[in-house]
């Protein structure tokens, strides 16, 4: 069959059409460990200078000035009181005689399994999560997920696990758990609220820049820190407390703490956190 | 009187304050519908409430959509209906926008600026 010019043409265009669809394709369809190695690659470029193991410090590995007032609050931690009250917590049996201790024989020190894909429950379980389940389990009412005492014992749990690294798996041969991540990834990049922002808008594409007085940080060591004791709040709260603050702020109305969106961008931000060491809990204004 | 006729003298007359109570509210919501604009501001706010439960479907709700319905309620229920169509029309208007936000980004689209 004999093409005319104008047929051979516009073939051409077809197969550049596709060829650029097939490119684009790939790009959505990147593995945890390709999107983790392009946000890598990304703030290198920005930040050459900034060490790949400085980004666990949050915003202070690319905010000298912020760094030298983070150093100052840190010689006197103001969240070492939660530490203390999350020890008690851990130690004290519930009503029914058993405890933490039961739940999470490995622990205190267990900050490094979350989050983790819950095969049984075919979800993505945060630690805030697990430690409900297992006071429910034990006849105890669940804590509340952003303000109060669940704070004390993540605070306990974070410091017992400092110097554990990040080490988030997404088994890509269950479907549930590679939907979980693409679910988190897609929130990540989602415009939404007034603002019409993305977290993708500040914390990838607007990284070292500033909003009011404040440096946006990398989304690589967002996790890193948790729980944090923040000036503003002037008490130590929850990764989902921040994410609730950060819809708030882009005129989004918040998700709930704990839900699936939240744990499931909490599960896609783990991951491109892979191999920075746990700090927390951290202190921020 | 013995003790038991006073119970019940008493339950009878505070029963008939309770009804007559009813009786005025309902005239007064009743003269409220009488109201064009009061009929224009309750279809406004049920208008808003709808879209913003429809942005909520898609996790697309603003922040204030929800504030701006409960303010527009307290408006028609003070029976200042311009503030209240007007807020109930901000809301709807935000619910729009909120659910064609997170519609129109249905397909993950990855940012030109992020290179794998």
């Amino acid at each position: 069959m004999r093409l005319t010019v104008m047929g051979r043409e516009i073939m051409k265009k077809i197969l550049i059409s596709l060829a650029v669809l097939a490119l684009t394709a790939t790009g959505v369809q990147a593995g945890p460990e390709e999107d983790r190695m392009a946000f890598v690659k990304y703030y290198k470029a920005k930040f050459p200078s900034v060490p790949d193991k400085e980004y666990a410090n949050g915003v202070y590995a690319i905010d000298p000035v912020g760094r030298e007032n983070w150093e100052a609050i840190e010689e006197f931690p103001p969240y070492e009181p939660f530490i203390d009250a999350g020890k008690e917590m851990w130690e004290k049996p519930f009503a029914n005689g058993k405890g933490y201790k039961d739940c999470f024989p490995d622990g205190p020190a267990i900050q490094h399994h979350y989050p983790n894909w819950d095969k049984k429950q075919k979800m993505v379980m945060t630690l805030p999560l697990a430690l409900n389940q297992c006071r429910e389990a034990n006849g105890e009412k669940p804590l509340k997920y952003k303000k109060g005492p669940i704070n004390n014992i993540l605070s306990y749990i974070a410091f017992q696990s400092r110097g554990q690294v990040v080490n988030v798996k997404v088994p890509m041969d269950d479907p549930g758990a590679v939907a979980a991540y693409e679910e988190g990834k897609k929130f990540y990049f989602t415009r939404r609220g007034q603002l019409n922002f993305s977290c993708a808008s500040c914390h990838l594409q607007n990284t070292g820049l500033k909003v009011r007085t404040e440096i946006l940080s990398p989304s690589v060591g967002h996790v890193t820190n948790w729980p944090v004791y923040r000036s503003k709040w002037g008490t130590v709260g929850t990764l989902h407390r921040r994410f609730s603050g950060c819809n708030n702020n882009i005129r989004a109305k918040a998700l709930k703490a704990q839900g699936r969106q939240y744990r499931n961008l909490e599960y896609f931000l783990s991951y491109l956190s892979n191999g920075q060491e746990f700090n927390g809990p951290g202190a921020r204004k | 009187m013995n003790k038991r006729n006073m119970i019940g003298l008493l339950i009878l007359s505070l029963l008939m304050a309770v009804q007559v109570a009813v009786a005025a509210d309902s005239k007064g919501d009743m003269a409220k519908m009488d109201n064009p604009m009061a009929v224009k501001a309750a279809d406004a706010i049920t208008k808003a409430e709808a879209a913003r439960k429809k942005a909520a479907s898609v996790d697309g709700e603003w922040r204030d959509t929800g504030k701006f319905i409960k303010k527009a309620e307290e408006a028609a229920k003070a029976g200042d209906y311009e503030k209240a169509l007007k807020l109930a029309k901000k809301a709807e208007d935000e619910g729009k926008l909120g659910y064609e936000q997170q519609v129109s980004q249905r397909e993950l689209k990855m940012p030109s600026y992020l290179k794998y």
